[in-house]
């Protein structure tokens, strides 16, 4: 079954037409990354299949549920970790992590979350406030929240954006191991190699245009728009 | 039930935030305090006057409390990127409101209750027998006031004239609160039987009905597209 | 596209209801200043009842296009319906300052006073504070996508509180100063009814008029935008 499907995506703002009846499919338990140059549209993809915006035309299905037409339900099954990090400044890791779960309707046990924080290498923060968290560190607890909420499909907008060496290989581990236990994970990213460590698909985003590619072109080819 | 939960998750974030950093409470209160004494000294307050001009004083003195307090409403949010969190995650609207309203309304009313005894004192105010009716109508006021001030707060947080727009839209829609509250609060100074003043409180509170009603449901469209 | 059928249409037929407002307002004003009789006790002032009124009728029309029209734009998110609200906005603005303005030149000479505190005349001057704030806010919202939407949520909210608000002034009213005086002492004579309702319908028609006008100005506006994006786009990069 499809987990994400979209249908002649298209997306115009005020003064700009971002994507153009972009189609595809990503079945479940696949990893799809998705390329291309800054301003490509990448990011508004992902933020229509977020439910975030409303496409100008086209439709998209996530999990089986119409994202235009069932947007709570879609909402239910996916989650999103893009430029925003959703955190409050005087909330500490620990506060925050309970604050976004539980307006999902989660409740995680202290130890769920602790094991979720040690797995990401923030375990010692977890009563930090989050003001003082470094972008890297944001990311990592964007991703445990992922690891709390195990959605059926994860969005993840610039992957690699702020991690460090280790970050960006805990990153890949644990797209490794979700997918293979059927989650649905779509990326955007710049680094070719580490996403095609994952990557069981690829494509590249160009003047709002999807083609896809073969993921050993992720390594071979020179250039890829 | 997860109705609930978000709303209490809200109202807990607010306060466990003010309680950190307590800026929109000393805020509200400062400037009340000052609007006071700016009125002590224009008007020279012999005690007719006094009687006669105190519940107009008092409801403007609240008035700027609850366009301070209630304008930063979702200033939090704006950080970060927390409006659009409210967006995507599968809460009902409707909780986020009430949770944000509850906050609210707290808020005012704790400073509503720190500066009365405060009027009480530099106006030589003789009406400790009362105060149970005067709890009442300072509740369904600032029920009024935070029913359509965290509606608009939301409406505008986002612009940049924010601090001039919310006072515009907000105190035009209002006025019922401001005549209902400082008629009702009147006519218990003066010592009136409580069958001649409390039409203001009947219209005071279902003004709080109508506006808690239309702006939960309101609140659907306005955290979504 | 239907939207621009809808468009051509109105496009079609607004000369029309322009000639018969214009024709219906010069008819109801030639009788209304010249051949109707003045009141008994106001005299010939009364005669700017004849603007006054009907500006006050078309003003809660514009508000009511308003009201409409947002709920119908949350339910179907037509663009050309928000285009309608925002032209609705600007045309209330303009009947509701005739109107306040005319009851103002009207009271002076009557009852000595520019501003009477007549609770119409309040609920009025509130309504306009509603719909400049409306304006203000479609201005000031940077974000394009969520304009219409949070002007919808505006024009609703502040359409169900006018009339709470004109009770609650009127309670107040009555409170302190017994309506002795009031915009409502005018007995209408037969021959003032007449042009009444010529300048009424010619008013109405004449908001219908600038409504089309307006909402087509709006509409084109947004579709020149729109064009040049889909320009723009294909030349970037």
């Amino acid at each position: 079954m499809a987990a994400i499907q979209a249908i002649e995506l298209s997306k115009s703002f005020q003064h700009f037409q971002v994507l153009n009846r972009v189609s595809f499919e990503v079945k479940e338990g696949e990893c799809y990354a998705l390329f291309g140059p800054n301003g490509a549209g990448k990011t508004t993809l992902l933020r229509i299949l977020a439910t975030l915006h409303r496409p100008t035309s086209g439709r998209f299905e996530m999990n089986g549920y119409d994202g235009l037409r069932q947007k709570m339900k879609v909402r239910e099954s996916i989650f999103l970790i893009s430029h925003g990090s959703y955190l409050y400044d005087d909330l500490s890791v620990l506060e925050n992590i309970r604050f976004a779960i539980g307006l999902r309707g989660g409740n995680p046990t202290a130890s769920q979350i602790k094991r979720a924080l040690d797995r990401v290498g923030i375990g010692a923060f977890s009563s930090l406030k989050s003001r003082h968290l470094s972008a890297g560190m944001k990311k990592r607890l964007s991703i445990a929240k992922a690891m709390l909420v195990q959605p059926k499909v994860l969005l993840l907008d610039e992957a690699y954006a702020s991690l460090d060496e280790r970050g960006v290989d805990m990153m890949n581990t644990y797209i490794r191991e979700v997918t293979r236990e059927g989650m649905t994970v779509f990326i955007t990213a710049h680094d070719r190699a580490k996403t095609a460590e994952v990557a069981h698909r690829a494509g590249v985003l160009n003047r709002g245009e999807l083609r896809e590619l073969v993921v050993s072109e992720l390594l071979t080819a020179h250039a890829l728009f | 039930m997860h109705f609930f939960n978000v709303i209490r998750w809200i109202a807990w974030k607010d306060l466990l935030s003010e309680l950190r950093n307590r800026e929109n409470i000393s805020s509200m209160f400062f400037f009340a305090l000052i609007v006071i004494l700016i009125f002590s000294f224009s008007f020279s307050l012999d005690p007719k006057t006094s009687k006669e001009l105190m519940p107009g004083i008092i409801w403007i003195a609240f008035g700027f409390t609850g366009i301070i307090g209630l304008g930063k409403s979702f200033l939090a949010e704006v950080h970060n990127d927390c409006m659009e969190y409210f967006q995507i995650v599968p809460a009902p609207k409707g909780a986020i409101y009430l949770g944000k309203f509850a906050g609210n309304a707290l808020f005012m009313l704790i400073v509503e209750v720190i500066l009365f005894p405060l009027f009480i004192l530099f106006f030589n105010l003789d009406v400790l027998e009362k105060i149970p009716m005067i709890l009442l109508i300072f509740t369904a006021a600032t029920i009024g006031l935070s029913a359509l001030g965290t509606l608009f707060s939301a409406l505008t947080v986002q612009i940049r004239a924010r601090e001039v727009m919310f006072p515009i839209l907000l105190l035009p829609l209002a006025v019922p609160i401001f005549i209902g509250a400082v008629e009702s609060t009147r006519g218990v100074f003066s010592g009136d039987p409580l069958p001649l003043y409390s039409d203001w409180i009947k219209l005071l509170i279902v003004f709080d009905l109508i506006f808690m009603v239309v702006s939960f449901w309101v609140f659907e469209f306005l955290l979504d597209y | 596209m239907v939207a621009s059928r809808f468009i051509s249409k109105l496009q079609r037929y607004e000369g029309w209801f322009g000639i018969a407002s214009g024709l219906l307002i010069m008819v109801g004003l030639y009788l209304g200043l010249v051949t109707s009789s003045p009141d008994y006790y106001q005299g010939e002032v009364v005669r700017i009842m004849y603007i006054h009124v009907p500006a006050a009728q078309s003003a809660m029309l514009a508000y009511t296009v308003l009201f409409g029209g947002s709920l119908w734009y949350l339910w179907k998110r037509d663009p050309v319906v928000d285009n309608m609200c925002h032209a609705a906005a600007g045309i209330g603005i303009f009947f509701t300052s005739i109107a306040l303005v005319t009851g103002s030149i009207w009271a002076k000479p009557t009852w000595n006073t520019w501003w009477t505190w007549d609770p119409r005349l309040i609920s009025f001057a509130i309504m306009l504070l509603i719909l400049v704030g409306y304006v203000m806010l479609r201005t000031f919202l940077e974000d394009k996508e969520k304009e219409a939407t949070y002007a919808a949520i505006l024009a609703i909210v502040g359409f169900i509180d006018l009339p709470i608000i004109h009770f609650s002034v009127e309670w107040w009213r009555t409170l302190h100063q017994p309506l002795s005086i009031s915009t409502r002492g005018v007995s209408i004579a037969s021959d003032m009814l007449i042009p009444l309702l010529l300048m009424s319908i010619g008013f109405y028609l004449l908001f219908t008029y600038m409504l089309m006008v307006r909402t087509q100005m709006l509409y084109l506006q947004h579709l020149l935008e729109a064009k040049r994006g889909r320009m723009l786009s294909k030349v970037h990069l």
